[in-house]
């Protein structure tokens, strides 16, 4: 327990340290709200029972946990936490401890961003759930950064290095974000893009967040549109099989071509 | 004491793609031995460092680290190993005391003995004022020695050191050298340095020179200099070179 403790405890040192980071990270869904929900309220097809600012909501939550947990994860390939992968790496722990420990870091990160923005997020929009729509919410941040922080372990262990930056934000984080139903429901896409959502492990967070803070719009088509128990057992599914092939891909050298130098 | 060698490998040898970096290494390191793995830059020391920390898989032959297997058991060769890399493993954000603690968690070690041992080695190496200053304002032999009280820290029964030297100033010299003697003489520790500096090999039991992923010679430093014809360990260096 100690290594995991060590190295969870490492993540959030590090996260309170970087103020700009922590800054930028609380401030971005509310700059979402400000300038995409200023522009897309008007154009809302629901906004008769609906104001498209508290639809857009638990999405933004959404969008929270995947820049907490999943860019966290993904940012192990990066130079600058080479020497500590390197460290981790004989450490005398099991790989799978050290996947562990990334996923939960990772997962800290993004429920705990994600619950201090919801803190001010939820009741600025005019949303009032009850307790058991706030667990349900609490429970979609909880599950969706373990699964995105596992997804993004297990990328950043194919990965060689984050030499283009650019390209991940275009072709993974983008997607899983406009693919997740937090901008828009996701039951209008075309049938090719919302089986890309059934993939997306976002969209389940999403979608429970949605069953917790927008309850009362369900029946219009507004709240969440899978069953809670699906999205939990995919969120679930989705954390262990990611966390599993973590542990094999670092067993298997992945990340030491970061953390293995020259030589 | 029990006579279960440090390190003994056989035929080891690792590809990075289609370059060899080690061939066919046999080697045999016992238990309380100062051993010195010489070699000019890109000879593959730091990779057969690398294969008895188990930080990567070998391509042939296989290596036993304090009786285990470097394949099969990775774990149990890890918890007996201290290693300081060539590269910094300190986390720049972090204060120097802060790094410590994260090390010693990952070597399980109770808060309070990890306190008490990181302020000793802190204080020996000269850094006792600098705890609670964040790594990325030390200067890079602060730095280095930093990294090296890292290493000391879970009193490893082997110590790897890989070109430990390095950057730093005369006196964290003279302080690393201290350390290692005292680690050997009052705890018997084994010490395994990878260097290209031949001074340092000098004082070592064993030398093994190492050439383009080849063993090159092996032997105590006054028998590869008898064997070399040569009066320094330097001129046995440039004599393995055509």
């Amino acid at each position: 327990m100690r290594p995991l403790y060590g190295i969870v405890a490492r993540e959030v040192i590090r996260f309170l340290r970087q103020r700009g980071r922590l800054w930028s990270s609380l401030a971005r869904p509310f700059v979402w709200l400000l300038l995409a929900g200023a522009g897309f309220a008007a154009v809302f097809a629901g906004s008769r029972e609906l104001d498209y600012r508290r639809f857009m909501a638990p999405g933004l939550l959404g969008m929270v946990v995947l820049f907490g947990a999943f860019l966290a994860a993904l940012s192990t390939v990066v130079d600058r936490d080479a020497g500590v992968l390197r460290l981790l790496l004989v450490a005398p722990i099991e790989r799978g401890a050290v996947a562990l420990g990334k996923v939960l870091g990772a997962a800290v990160l993004g429920t705990g961003q994600a619950l201090l923005v919801g803190l001010i997020l939820v009741p600025a929009v005019g949303l009032r759930p009850g307790a058991g729509g706030v667990l349900l919410a609490a429970s979609g941040i909880g599950l969706a950064s373990l699964a995105t922080g596992a997804l993004g372990l297990a990328l950043a262990a194919t990965m060689r290095s984050l030499e283009n930056f650019s390209t991940v934000m275009n072709f993974v984080v983008f997607p899983m974000l406009f693919l997740s139903g937090a901008l828009y429901p996701v039951q209008h896409l075309a049938r090719w893009l919302r089986v890309l959502t059934y993939v997306n492990p976002l969209a389940y967070g999403v979608d429970l967040l949605k069953h917790g803070l927008l309850a009362p719009w369900a029946r219009s088509g507004y709240g969440g549109e899978l069953p809670v128990p699906l999205d939990v057992a995919a969120l679930s599914v989705c954390a262990i099989v990611c966390t599993v092939l973590a542990t094999l891909l670092i067993a298997r050298e992945g990340l030491t071509s970061r953390a293995g130098g020259t030589g | 004491m029990t006579a279960t060698p440090a390190i003994a490998a056989r035929g080891l040898g690792k590809d990075f793609g289609p370059v060899r970096a080690l061939d066919a290494l046999d080697l045999d390191v016992s238990a309380g031995e100062f051993f010195a793995l010489l070699g000019p830059n890109g000879a593959g020391k730091t990779t057969a460092l690398h294969l008895f920390a188990t930080l990567v898989h070998p391509s042939r032959g296989s290596a036993l680290v304090m009786g285990h297997d470097i394949v099969r058991e990775g774990l149990a060769v890890r918890r007996g190993i201290g290693l300081v890399f060539q590269e910094p493993t300190l986390d720049r954000d972090l204060t120097v005391v802060e790094n410590l603690r994260f090390a010693a968690r990952l070597w399980d070690l109770p808060g309070r003995l990890a306190e008490s041992r990181a302020l000793e080695l802190l204080e020996r190496f000269g850094l006792a004022a600098e705890r609670d200053t964040p790594v990325r304002a030390l200067s890079g032999g602060q730095r280095r020695s930093a990294d090296i009280v890292r290493g000391l820290l879970a009193e490893p029964r082997l110590l790897f050191l890989d070109e430990p030297t390095a950057g730093l100033d005369p006196h964290a010299r003279r302080t690393l050298w201290e350390s290692i003697h005292r680690l050997r003489t009052e705890r018997g520790v084994t010490v395994f340095l990878t260097t290209h500096y031949v001074e340092e090999a000098e004082p070592c039991d064993q030398v093994a020179l190492l050439d383009q992923g080849r063993l090159a010679a092996l032997g105590t430093p006054a028998e590869l200099k008898r064997r070399a014809g040569s009066t320094t360990l330097e001129g046995v260096l440039l004599a393995t070179r055509p």
